[in-house]
């Protein structure tokens, strides 16, 4: 049926052999250009301010790279789908404060060891778990788009986070908890490094070695072909949107553990930023296109831009200004990949 | 229809309408025309016949401004032709009609009929001198076509129609119909082919791609096969046999188009007893299928005789009635479980339904049959293990080039119904749904096709076909179910399988229902 597209010149389907070279040679492009790009940056900044390339900066990049990175691989999972979740940002923040009440129902700060910790992941997994199952049934059984679906969530999470915390922050965070999430080192590597790395491990393989993540790719490229072919859309995709309120859950602990307390406000602009990080990576919002490498690159782009801006003292409104321009910059990148293919 | 000036008779002496030589289309590493040439004249029908991948598509976007040629002249109407535009291919009088429709969704056929060129008084729509042009054109071509539908609600062979509308509603000189046919019913052809001998005499010019060959004997005046990008011949449609047609296209002899199958009935492997679907396309329908067998289900474009077998597979929602397979009421039908029971169905639009583009064949044949333990171990794909259960599935279907790893969007339409036969292959299944399973694929593919079912049957399997192309129902089926607005009009079995009994059970079911 689809033998004849107009609007694709190169469509492949009218052409008779593909030139396999030229793909791989642009697949390589396509593969380098990111990696080049940040070291391009790096070494930009690294002319302009030395103490940018110090290693003292370049671990603490590193490690504010490995929270964006575990938001960037949220948000990616569910955009392979062609979805994405607004309500990323809140839900950090609810899992922020859940998590705090929780240690602090336990004995707060005075209370140690392994059962505060427990009950603090068991708090913040519960609360993003029910945000993620909610997204998921709405996207996938109702139908609902995820821009509405989410933003609606997005607004739900926000004022359950206000109204547990009464708007303020909730102190009380073990020393246990900080320890295991910031603070604590395996082999000289921050807690917060070493996380992102086993957890963009784990989905790695979860994506490209098992059934969920092959049908995943195969849900984002047809949906209605996954559905003939005997892939259960509706319910993987709410799979799909609990792993990602999932890993923002572990993102919160993480950044809960850094600020020391619960923060109805944590997430703020998290939804745009790691969707940003995501699309700057090479995840397609046509869905079907991305994975673990693009999530961390582009957080890794993001992150070193925006701290190479606070060391040079580019004011923090100008820097709002590119972070919003690198978002559509990222979109429109992918759009031009989309018509050429 | 507004045409070209002047009448009657094609002239042999006069320039023709269209010349086109030594025409090249280089795509980045890919030679898709080379150094073709190409005339028509005006009043003229001028078939294009070739494979998928021969280059017929890549001519007619050149010819219609899609994009430019890489070399070669260009003339039209005595004119030479530089840079064009789609639109001034339209202005000069080219008017293409793809497969592809270029209709929006979601506006009406009168708004699309003048998507881009409204009539407008004072920057104010003259909505009804629009209307009023609309209706006349539907009705002078004879179209079934309600002007104020919404697109997104019309049946494809409806959208068709609106397509063909749009062409013509400028100043044609030279039409191009890609495949026009493969959705309309019998009686939509019948008054296309009308509308054809009518601009024919009026002097348009007239490109048309087809496999059908009866189209070809019914329509053409000369013939240009393609092969491999290259022109290979052009000949008078008078003179030609089908064979040598087929044999200049595919570069090889093919002898016959449909295998003798031998049937050996067995147990009902399908059972459907007053079938109603949610949308009421499928009314009260009973109808067996049986193993050993091929069961056809013949019927014009939106009878339903898709929708009855989306149903049994479990896509199409379901009012009322039972389906039982092999003897057993199945409660709950869904793709998921219908794979279970074994049974597999075969989408009409493998781009839509059938496949996911951008990934690789490997996954696209294994995608309905990753529940199975030779597939993944606690949800893990076996990776070796599927590379290993992919390939020889594939090197069974002969695809060409044998490499698995390759995105699917790169095929053919042959070689991507073999990728889904091969899925169909990547587990153990008895019952096949076939949805017009040689639309869109080239003789040579068809053959493969046909050869595959009959591989299925002969082993046993029940396999039901669901065609509108009469001749191949006819010649693969056992059983024929000749279905109606919705209702089974006829089973036609032995010697009752003719076109003629097809056709008359049409028309009495029409003569019933207009008598209820």
């Amino acid at each position: 049926m689809s033998d004849v597209n107009l609007a694709a010149p190169a469509d492949p389907s009218t052409v008779k052999a593909p030139d396999e070279k030229r793909s791989l040679g642009t697949e390589w492009l396509r593969q380098l250009a990111l990696p080049i790009a940040v070291l391009l940056l790096l070494g930009g900044f690294g002319l302009a301010d030395q103490r940018i390339l110090s290693t003292y900066n370049l671990l603490n990049i590193a490690q504010q790279t490995s929270y964006l990175a575990l938001f960037a691989m949220a948000q990616m999972v569910v955009i392979l789908t062609r979805g994405f979740d607004l309500s990323l940002g809140p839900t950090v923040s609810m899992v922020s404060v859940g998590a705090a009440l929780s240690m602090a129902a336990m004995g707060g700060a005075d209370a140690n060891g392994l059962l505060v910790v427990v009950a603090a992941i068991l708090g913040g997994f519960a609360l993003a778990g029910l945000c993620g199952l909610f997204n998921g049934i709405v996207v996938a059984f109702l139908g609902v788009s995820p821009l509405v679906a989410t933003l609606g969530s997005m607004n739900i999470t926000l004022g359950v986070a206000t109204t547990i915390s009464g708007g303020r922050p909730v102190q009380g965070i073990a020393s246990s908890f900080a320890s295991f999430f910031y603070t604590g080192t395996v082999f000289g590597l921050p807690a917060p490094i070493v996380i992102a790395l086993v957890v963009g491990l784990v989905l790695y393989v979860v994506l490209s070695r098992t059934v969920f993540g092959r049908s995943l790719y195969i849900i984002g490229t047809n949906p209605q072909a996954a559905a003939v072919a005997g892939i259960p859309v509706k319910r993987l995709l709410v799979y799909a949107y609990m792993l990602c309120s999932g890993l923002a859950a572990l993102g919160a602990l993480m950044m809960t553990a850094r600020t020391g307390s619960g923060q109805p406000n944590l997430g703020g602009t998290l939804s745009l930023q790691s969707i940003a990080a995501a699309v700057v990576g090479g995840t397609s919002l046509a869905g079907g296109r991305g994975g673990v490498g693009s999530a961390v690159l582009g957080a890794l782009f993001i992150t070193i831009l925006s701290n190479g801006m606070n060391l040079t003292r580019i004011d923090g409104y100008v820097q709002m200004i590119v972070l919003g321009a690198i978002v559509i910059l990222g979109v429109v990148i992918d759009r031009l990949r989309l018509e050429t293919r | 229809m507004t045409t070209a000036e002047g009448s009657g008779a094609p002239k042999d002496t006069a320039e023709p309408l269209l010349v086109l030589s030594n025409i090249t289309k280089r795509f980045p590493g890919v030679l898709a025309l080379d150094g073709v040439d190409l005339d028509v004249r005006a009043g003229e029908l001028h078939v294009l016949f070739g494979e998928n991948g021969a280059g017929k598509s890549t001519l007619i976007n050149v010819i219609s401004g899609t994009f430019p040629p890489s070399s070669g002249s260009f003339r039209f109407a005595g004119r030479d032709v530089g840079e064009l535009s789609p639109s001034e291919a339209r202005t000069i009088g080219i008017s293409p009609v793809f497969q592809e429709f270029s209709l929006v969704p979601s506006l009406t056929v009168e708004e699309n009929l003048f998507l881009g060129r409204e009539s407008a008084t004072g920057g104010f729509l003259d909505t009804r001198a629009m209307r009023h042009r609309a209706r006349e054109l539907i009705d002078e071509l004879g179209f079934d076509l309600d002007p104020k539908a919404r697109v997104d609600r019309l049946s494809r062979a409806h959208q068709q129609m609106a397509e063909i509308a749009k062409a013509l509603l400028g100043k044609v000189k030279l039409l191009i119909l890609d495949e026009p046919t493969a959705s309309l019913t019998e009686r939509e052809t019948g008054r296309l082919f009308e509308l054809i001998a009518k601009l024919k005499s009026q002097g348009v010019g007239i490109i048309y791609v087809s496999h059908r060959m009866r189209e070809i004997r019914a329509l053409a005046d000369r013939v240009t096969v393609l092969r491999d990008g290259r022109h290979i011949k052009t000949l008078k449609a008078a003179t030609v046999t089908d064979g040598e047609l087929v044999e200049l296209m595919t570069g090889r002899r093919i002898d016959v188009l449909f295998p003798t199958i031998t049937h050996t009935p067995g147990t009902p492997a399908i059972e459907v007893e007053n079938l109603t679907t949610a949308d009421g396309q499928v009314a009260g329908v009973d109808f067996v299928a049986r193993a050993g067998e091929i069961t056809g289900i013949a019927g014009l474009v939106g009878c339903g005789k898709s929708e009855l077998v989306r149903a049994i597979y479990g896509i199409e929602p379901v009012a009322e009635g039972t389906v039982r397979l092999r003897g057993e009421t199945i409660e709950k039908l869904d793709p998921r479980s219908s794979l279970r029971r074994g049974v597999a169905y075969f989408p009409a639009s493998r781009g839509a339904e059938g496949l996911a583009l951008t990934r690789p064949i490997r996954e696209n044949v294994s995608m309905a049959a990753l529940d199975l333990p030779r597939y993944q171990r606690g949800g893990v794909i076996r990776q070796f293990a599927e590379r290993a259960l992919v390939k020889p599935i594939m090197e069974t279907l002969k695809l060409r080039p044998p490499n698995i790893e390759r995105a699917v969007g790169n095929l053919s339409g042959g070689n991507r119904q073999k990728v889904m036969l091969g899925r169909a292959m990547a587990r153990d299944l008895d019952i096949f749904l076939f949805d017009e399973p040689s639309v869109g694929i080239d003789v040579g593919a068809k053959v493969e096709v046909y050869e595959f079912i009959k591989r299925l049957v002969e082993q046993g399997a029940a396999v039901v076909v669901v065609s509108s192309e009469l001749p191949e129902v006819l010649a693969l089926s056992n059983r024929l179910y000749v279905m109606h607005h919705g209702k089974i009009a006829a089973l036609l079995e032995g010697d009752q399988r003719t076109e003629q009994n097809v056709l008359s059970s049409f028309f009495e079911e029409e003569k019933r229902e207009k008598a209820a």
